[in-house]
């Protein structure tokens, strides 16, 4: 038997005016913080939640919504993709470089570890599902 | 240093007017996103993992001390204060706001500059050495070859819609800074049999999924027929080049499949068609192009030598950092954008901006960007070194470390980069700071690191090579060995078994401390005791254990 959570998601998307990282959130609103995201548990939840992020992207309220897969860790959303872990947290550069100035406002001070303490606890088994596509462009 | 003519500053003014309208359209929802997005693109734009991102380009990798103040400006006004130099010489912002990107385009025209064709399959901004007009070892300055294929592939109509993008690369001398055979054309200007100026061409170059070196198709182009023969590469490839399947979709793919000498063949017959046409290069037109880039006024005064006693610090960036002018009394500079445990290719509005008044001062108002992510002042007295290195010391820039084991290549990874697997950037910080002690004792030793298989960092070519993976949701790198991106090109080989983010850094150091190991002397660099010896004894070291 699985020791991981069981997973499932939240919707997710770049706000249309500044691009930034938003959560479709329990109010129909798109939050910043991914604890203010509405959680899908069954296929239909999540469903529902990609029929929002159509008529949201239609109204222009968000840019190419998608469905990311999360699990509740000690009552927190951790996404289970490195790649959705980084657009949550920024960019996890080295910020004590003498002389460096973060260019993102969400990078704590000191040296990030490489997610090694989330892995731990979102990964026991070192299994988990592919990657689900999510909308990209060429580079 | 070329500039605008009426053509040039309309034909840009036009487009970012353009451009503000279709913003305007797209905030007030009157253009879907799948609508926008190819009109963004054409300007630059990306929506990447946190933000959009606006690549901005800079041809040739030529700047003046102007034009990088205004990068500086647009970096603390519109952006959070750092601007991040990429392997294609362009500049790239993280963070602007799609509401100010129209105002940053009419920034940008204010100073001679754009975003336009920095993405799209296309043909992107034309490449060159960075040492381009400098060097001691160059023929001729390739710069108003690639101004001139500037001009000629903007907005061109038969090829603004190619199959795939298409890169082209110049050089000027037999050491190749440009790394030519890993473009969709590369041209190596040099002398021909008779004496007169004129191209190798290789076609069919490239990295990412599918990497090739490219294959030379014609050794003595005229440059009278540098325009029609690019025409006519590029009219085979757009008839032939593959449209249903975008990863065999670049030129490499059909060179690769029709092979060199058949689609040279074909090449040679449209060119037979069109060399006499309107695209043959008047030599009135080629030296006027050429004035643009003539020498600049050399203060020719004798100069005291450097302070050599100055300290080890600084002899160290001299023996590294300083390369040979083909001017008397005048010294190449690269700048590293590769501070210790530092970000590779970022700068800061203040490092810009410093940079800007050195270059002002100390390099005839000229700045070049390099493919490695580090800055240039190609035009600096040899009794001025001194003073360009204090200038850089105090911005953090004064690190000699150009071409060593810490001048690493690194794309923006997981990071920024909504294409990506893996980060690039922290494991190239981490190398760096664990490789850093031993780096002098190292030597000339590439590292190049992609965060996924699109290879925009290189890491096909590097002496080693990192490519970030997927796994499971996880990070993973490979590691390769043994590559090359200059007039030795070759591509590296995987040497095995991937590593974690935290293994990885220990296999580098195993790579390198083997090699150290086994150089027949001090002298013998990474590549060559590589080449010398072949993968076996670095693949038993990083896999002994296993």
């Amino acid at each position: 038997m699985s020791k991981r959570a069981p997973s499932i998601a939240v919707l997710t998307g770049n706000r249309l005016h500044d691009g930034l990282v938003v959560f479709l959130g329990g109010d129909g609103a798109w939050v910043e913080d991914i604890a203010g995201a509405v959680v899908a548990r069954t296929p239909e939840e999540a469903s529902a939640l990609q029929a929002q992020g159509a008529r949201d992207s239609a109204l222009n309220r968000v840019v190419e919504p998608y469905l990311a897969e999360v699990r509740e860790i000690a009552g927190r959303l951790l996404p289970v993709r490195q790649r959705e872990r980084v657009r949550i947290d920024g960019p996890s550069i080295l910020v004590d470089v003498p002389g460096y100035v973060s260019p993102s406002p969400r990078a704590p001070n000191g040296v990030r570890p490489l997610a090694s303490d989330l892995r731990a606890s979102l990964n026991p088994g070192g299994e988990g599902s592919d990657p689900v596509p999510v909308p990209v462009e060429a580079a | 240093m070329y500039r605008y003519d009426e053509f040039d500053a309309e034909f840009v003014r036009q487009r970012t007017a353009q451009f503000r309208d279709q913003v305007g359209r797209r905030l007030s929802g009157e253009l879907t996103e799948d609508e926008f997005k190819p009109l963004r693109l054409r300007n630059g734009v990306y929506l990447q993992l946190h933000a959009y991102m606006l690549r901005i380009a800079i041809p040739y990798g030529t700047l003046s001390s102007r034009q990088m103040r205004k990068l500086a400006h647009i970096a603390r006004t519109y952006d959070r204060g750092t601007g991040h130099f990429t392997t294609r010489q362009n500049l790239q912002f993280n963070w602007p706001r799609l509401s100010d990107i129209p105002d940053i385009l009419g920034e940008l025209a204010e100073v001679e500059m754009h975003a336009i064709q920095t993405s799209g399959n296309c043909i992107r901004n034309v490449t060159a050495d960075h040492f381009a007009g400098a060097a001691a070892d160059e023929v001729a300055d390739p710069r108003p070859y690639a101004e001139i294929i500037r001009q000629w592939s903007s907005l061109h109509p038969e090829f603004n819609w190619l199959p795939r993008k298409f890169k082209v690369g110049v050089t000027g001398s037999e050491h190749d800074r440009a790394a030519i055979k890993t473009h969709d054309i590369g041209l190596h200007l040099k002398r021909l049999a008779d004496g007169r100026l004129g191209f190798a061409v290789w076609v069919g170059g490239g990295q990412g999924r599918s990497p090739f070196l490219a294959e030379l198709i014609r050794d003595d182009l005229p440059e009278a027929d540098l325009l029609s023969y690019l025409e006519a590469i590029l009219r085979v490839y757009n008839l032939h080049g593959r449209r249903d399947n975008i990863y065999k979709a670049r030129i490499k793919i059909l060179v690769h499949d029709l092979g060199a000498e058949a689609f040279a063949a074909q090449v040679e017959e449209e060119w037979r068609r069109i060399r006499d046409g309107v695209l043959k290069l008047p030599q009135a037109e080629i030296d006027r192009i050429r004035a643009y880039f003539a020498p600049p006024a050399y203060d020719e005064r004798p100069v005291p030598a450097p302070p050599r006693a100055a300290g080890r610090a600084f002899d160290r960036w001299i023996t590294r950092n300083t390369h040979a002018h083909k001017q008397a009394g005048h010294a190449i500079v690269t700048i590293s954008l590769k501070p210790i445990g530092g970000i590779p290719g970022d700068a800061s509005a203040a490092q810009m901006d410093a940079v800007a008044d050195l270059a002002e001062r100390y390099s005839l108002d000229e700045v070049r960007v390099t493919h490695e992510q580090n800055l240039v002042l190609p035009h600096v007295r040899s009794g001025d070194l001194w003073q360009v290195y204090r200038g850089l010391e105090a911005i953090g820039l004064a690190e000699g470390n150009a071409g060593l084991v810490t001048d690493i290549i690194a794309c923006p990874g997981l990071d920024y980069c909504a294409l990506a697997n893996a980060r690039s950037i922290p494991i190239a910080q981490r190398i760096s700071e664990r490789l850093s002690p031993r780096q002098d004792q190292i030597g000339d030793l590439k590292i190049k690191i992609s965060g996924c298989i699109n290879a925009c960092g290189h890491h096909h070519v590097g002496h080693i090579g990192i490519l970030g993976v997927e796994k499971r949701g996880e990070e993973h790198y490979q590691l390769l060995l043994g590559g090359s991106g200059a007039e030795d090109a070759a591509l590296a080989d995987i040497a095995g078994p991937g590593f974690g983010p935290e293994g990885i850094v220990d296999a580098v150091e195993k790579v390198v401390t083997t090699y150290l190991e086994l150089r027949s002397n001090p002298q013998e660099p990474f590549l060559a005791t590589y080449r010398r010896l072949g993968a076996t004894p670095f693949k038993d070291a990083l896999y002994a254990a296993a």
